[in-house]
């Protein structure tokens, strides 16, 4: 019977998990170039249940939720049109890098503008860089042409925040898989608001399920608890 | 859960700071010489949530600042008025404030005081300074398009130079369309392409419709996230009432 209990809390962790995600990605709807989570659940491991006369095995019950690893959504969002000379956009798969204290990192978000030295930066002040990996000087009329760019490969990206993904590019991609740098343009958040409220409202409804399933089996452990066994038959 | 509530809030106070922008920028819709305020968003950083040996994460919500401005001409008015100053092209004129710290601006709308200096509308002095003589009234006064100021029988009163910064986005607003330089904007440094075009104004480059569009979609946002929060709410109180 304490089995049941833990299943039951075990998803009720689980839409936990999933409803802090989807706030953060409705917070995230208009962030440039963001990509949104997802967490899959899978079965916990299945246990063996035996006939309780004579010991047979009769089949396998699960144990509950678990969460798998969070995956980012990597699909590329539409452009918006801003007509900003210093705002990038990739047009396919693709990052452009930046140089931060830590390494280099990468991001989908290019909207970008000029350091005291001339350079093309991000609002944070980090250094784009090249193909080449070459800071970018910015020109004297303040636009950088779209090729100056680097788009990298970098399979197995992870979010690091701040429109930062951590990982290491990769050289020799394809030619044709990476997309093109379009100046004026930004890619829009891959947030789409429907799905997530309507996730939202699935997620909260199975958390009321499993406080449902919690109760069902409370009141039961109290009926054991209290009236087996009772000599006269009442509570 | 709270991680949720928090990460909708930061988002809300994200698109707060976007409405807030928006609204600078539609206030200022006709000031000459205004570059509407770019707004960028960014995620934050994400926490891990361990269980049974996996890593998911949750991030903590968007945040929002104003990284500078849109600089793109603004479109050029024709006014007739002799010492309207339009600038065609990237660059600032220089002006001196009454406490005498140098500022940049894009607002020409130039006149002369009582000495016959030429200032701005506010009466802070156009730099370096420029003096019409006695006898000399504005509307014989030539401005070539690379800033020389002529009087009407060709006699050259002075030169306006346009200047410009590394970093445009950098530069602090000091009200009353002044602009100052930081340490992030760069020094003024003279400027090459740029020209001057006598008798017209240059308009505000917000577009209403952009910023009217923007409006609506950060309005939806918000509604979104509060949405978000009362989700969190409702489950929080499934499972405060767990054992009732």
């Amino acid at each position: 019977m304490d089995l049941g209990l833990f299943i039951a809390a075990s998803g009720m962790v689980a839409e936990q998990t999933r409803q802090d995600q989807l706030s953060n990605d409705l917070a995230n709807a208009s962030t440039p170039g963001y990509k949104p989570d997802a967490t899959p659940q899978r079965s916990f491991g299945e246990m063996l249940l035996r006939n309780s006369t004579n010991g047979q095995a009769i089949g396998t019950m699960s144990t509950g939720v678990a969460l798998g690893k969070t995956y980012t959504d990597m699909a590329p969002a539409g452009m918006q049109s801003t007509n900003e000379p210093l705002d990038f956009g990739i047009v396919g798969a693709g990052f452009f890098a930046v140089q931060t204290p830590q390494g280099t990192r990468y991001t989908r978000d290019g909207q970008f503008t000029t350091s005291a030295q001339g350079q093309l930066v991000t609002a944070a002040g980090q250094n784009v860089l090249s193909q080449s990996g070459a800071p970018i000087k910015v020109e004297a009329d303040g636009t950088v042409p779209a090729s100056a760019l680097g788009v990298f490969n970098v399979p197995g990206a992870v979010k690091q925040g701040e429109n930062l993904f951590a990982g290491n590019a990769t050289t020799g991609a394809a030619p044709g898989t990476l997309g093109t740098v379009r100046e004026g343009v930004l890619e829009e958040s891959g947030v789409n608001p429907t799905t997530a409220m309507v996730e939202m409202v699935g997620s909260l409804r199975t958390f009321q399920s499993g406080q449902q399933a919690i109760q069902a089996i409370d009141q039961t452990l109290q009926a054991a608890a209290t009236q087996v066994g009772s000599m006269n038959g009442s509570s | 859960m709270l991680e949720g509530m928090y990460a909708a809030a930061a988002g809300m106070t994200a698109q707060q700071q976007q409405i807030d922008a928006i609204g600078n920028d539609l206030a200022n819709a006709d000031t000459t010489g205004y570059k509407a305020e770019r707004v960028g968003f960014r995620d934050l950083l994400y926490n891990q949530i361990n269980q049974a040996g996996t890593t998911s994460t949750a991030g903590a919500g968007a945040a929002a600042e104003t990284i500078g401005a849109n600089q793109t001409q603004g479109s050029i008015q024709r006014t007739g008025d002799p010492l309207d100053l339009a600038i065609e092209g990237p660059g600032y004129f220089t002006v001196k404030r009454s406490d005498g710290s140098t500022a940049l601006t894009r607002d020409g709308a130039f006149e002369v005081d009582a000495q016959g200096k030429l200032t701005t509308s506010e009466g802070d002095l156009v730099q370096p300074p420029i003096t019409l003589p006695k006898g000399v009234s504005p509307s014989e006064v030539a401005i070539g398009p690379d800033g020389t100021v002529k009087d009407g029988a060709g006699r050259t009163l002075g030169k306006i130079s346009l200047v410009e910064v590394a970093s445009p986005d950098h530069l602090l607003g000091a009200g009353g369309s002044l602009l100052t330089t930081s340490a992030a904007s760069g020094a003024p440094r003279p400027v090459a392409n740029a020209k001057i075009q006598q008798g017209a104004l240059e308009g505000s480059n917000v577009d209403s419709a952009t910023e009217m569009v923007k409006m609506i979609s950060t309005q939806r946002s918000y509604q979104l996230e509060s949405s978000a929060i009362q989700t969190e709410n409702q489950m929080l109180q499934i499972a405060n009432q767990l054992r009732s």
